[in-house]
């Protein structure tokens, strides 16, 4: 049932992934950085999640 | 390429199926959140015998325990402020909202995260965006801006759309008419009571709003958006199509709204929420076209997780089919009819404040009404309306009390209602919900209430108010 990714939206499953993992990780950052990203990563779980990909939560990285 | 009408198109196109497939996916996980991050609510599951593991088919549902309103507080009075309900540390919280306080002895406080709130927002999308708001859209919010939830996620979901939008908080009636004028704004969210009230206001400053550029209002917060006479009144005071939406401080933001098409109803939003409709006393399933009460178990804030909530909002579910819009989402017919707790029994009649609103309505000439139920003498149940009429002469007036008292009365099996006028601006005017009833009763008559079964309808034509022509 879960939807074939096109390139596009793959393109936008992979930022997202990619996101959470640097806010994960990424101790060093900035607070403009981090807190700019997890508005980033709030939006883009909406599209996630419209996807039916399972986008989980986002509390333990503060989103 | 050609826009599509729909926020997300292949959910609100899916086949039932697929569906009823998705909803099953996400209720196992939901109920897996559940059960790792809220003690309180694994007790109830674990309890019931609910696992996420035992969830194999949409009809696993009716095992897990309704949840009501009462629970709600009395979790939140034993452990302040929040209740032992939420799933995630209130550190991760960015906004907290209250109920706007028409049911219960105390609000219900709510906490959402970043994510979640974006999800508020995304929840209001789907009903602007289905309703034809277009980034070119000005819209003005008649919005106090506070802690009662309200419009703050149609806020954000009209930014996220990409309209200009115009906060009305904190504005005098006259104030935000003439701002809706000169900012030229093509769509108004309000509560249907506060369109009205603006009308009026327009009308004593010599304003058509008919001409104004306003196109669209997106109503919420009250039944009367779905009231076919307010909807009417509304639409022609405006000039604009309305649409009707509802939503609740529980899950944050709306569940069901309106399309384009207008359909008579409004479309559950049913890749983030699985609706039943019960049978509100026995909470038996009912079938599509008769009246229930819904609840809600909600997909998305995950910070306070919702199953299976008691809304005790009375509706009547019909098949997607009912709408033209393409959609598969079924509907609510007429919306949100009532609350459970709504209904006043007088003299053994059943009497709902949506119904002799939908009569009221009929009646153009009058602008504003109160529902008054006193004992007399002691001992016997009375009901009267007080209306205000503005512009008739004393004949016009007499005329309408006498029209509007035969039809409420034939509309309720013969209940005598009393009709008067009161002087012009003496009732209470409302931005939010309109609380048009005041019982004063000694007691006498109300024993049993809330009393549904008794007359209740079985079918949603039935239901409808016998209202004359």
């Amino acid at each position: 049932m879960r939807v074939e990714l096109g390139s596009a939206c793959s393109s936008l499953m992979a930022c997202y992934q990619g996101l959470v993992r640097v806010l994960k990780n990424g101790s060093e950052l900035a607070p403009f950085e981090r807190r700019n990203t997890l508005k980033a990563v709030a939006a883009l779980w909406q599209v996630v999640n419209g996807l039916d990909l399972d986008p989980g939560h986002l509390y333990e990285i503060g989103a | 390429m050609k826009e599509s009408p729909y926020w997300n198109p292949r959910h609100e196109t899916m086949p039932r199926d697929q569906i009823e497939a998705l909803q099953l996916r996400k209720l196992k996980n939901l109920v897996a959140w559940t059960e790792a991050r809220v003690p309180w609510q694994a007790k109830r599951l674990k309890a019931a015998g609910v696992t996420s593991e035992s969830i194999k088919s949409l009809r696993d549902l009716q095992r897990i325990p309704l949840m009501t309103r009462d629970e709600w507080m009395e979790a939140q009075l034993q452990q302040p402020p929040y209740g032992p309900l939420l799933a995630a540390p209130e550190s991760a919280a960015i906004r907290y909202h209250l109920t706007s306080g028409t049911t219960g002895r105390i609000p219900l406080q709510v906490l959402d995260s970043m994510k979640d709130w974006e999800w508020i927002a995304e929840m209001w999308c789907y009903g602007f965006w289905g309703f034809g708001v277009r980034p070119p859209d000005i819209v003005f919010f008649a919005f106090s801006y506070g802690t009662f939830v309200g419009f703050w996620g149609a806020h954000y979901a009209c930014e996220k759309i990409g309209c200009l939008v115009l906060p009305g908080g904190n504005m005098t009636t006259e104030a935000r008419v003439k701002q809706i004028l000169t900012m030229k704004a093509t769509v108004v969210c309000s509560t249907p009571t506060y369109a009205l009230r603006m009308a009026q206001e327009a009308k004593s400053m010599g304003v058509d709003l008919a001409g104004s550029a306003v196109k669209r209002l997106i109503l919420s917060g009250e039944p009367a958006g779905s009231i076919p006479a307010t909807k009417r009144l509304i639409e022609e005071e405006w000039g604009a199509k309305a649409a009707d939406t509802a939503g609740m401080t529980e899950v944050g933001t709306i569940m069901v709204f309106e399309c384009e098409k207008q359909p008579g109803g409004t479309h559950i939003i049913e890749d983030h929420y699985i609706e039943e409709v019960v049978d509100p006393e026995t909470g038996q399933p009912v079938g599509y076209g008769e009246l229930g009460e819904r609840l809600i178990t909600s997909f998305g804030r995950g910070f306070i997780p919702v199953l299976r909530y008691r809304t005790r909002d009375l509706v009547v579910r019909v098949p997607a089919s009912g709408c033209t819009c393409g959609r598969t989402f079924d509907l609510y017919e007429g919306g949100i009819r009532g609350r459970v707790d709504d209904m006043k029994l007088v003299r053994g009649t059943n009497v709902y404040p949506r119904a002799v609103e939908s009569i009221v309505r009929e009646f153009k000439e009058i602008d504003e009404f109160r529902i008054h139920l006193y004992t007399a003498d002691g001992r016997q149940d009375e009901i009267e309306v007080l209306i205000e009429i503005p512009e008739a002469d004393a004949t016009n007036a007499d005329r309408i009390i006498v029209e509007l008292g035969k039809s409420l009365s034939q509309a309720h099996e013969g209940l005598r209602f009393g009709v008067k006028k009161v002087e012009n601006g003496s009732l209470p005017r409302f931005e939010l919900k309109a609380k048009r009833l005041q019982d004063d009763r000694i007691g006498i008559g109300t024993a049993g209430e809330p009393r549904l079964t008794a007359r209740r309808p079985r079918c949603a034509s039935s239901w409808a108010v016998r209202a004359p022509r």
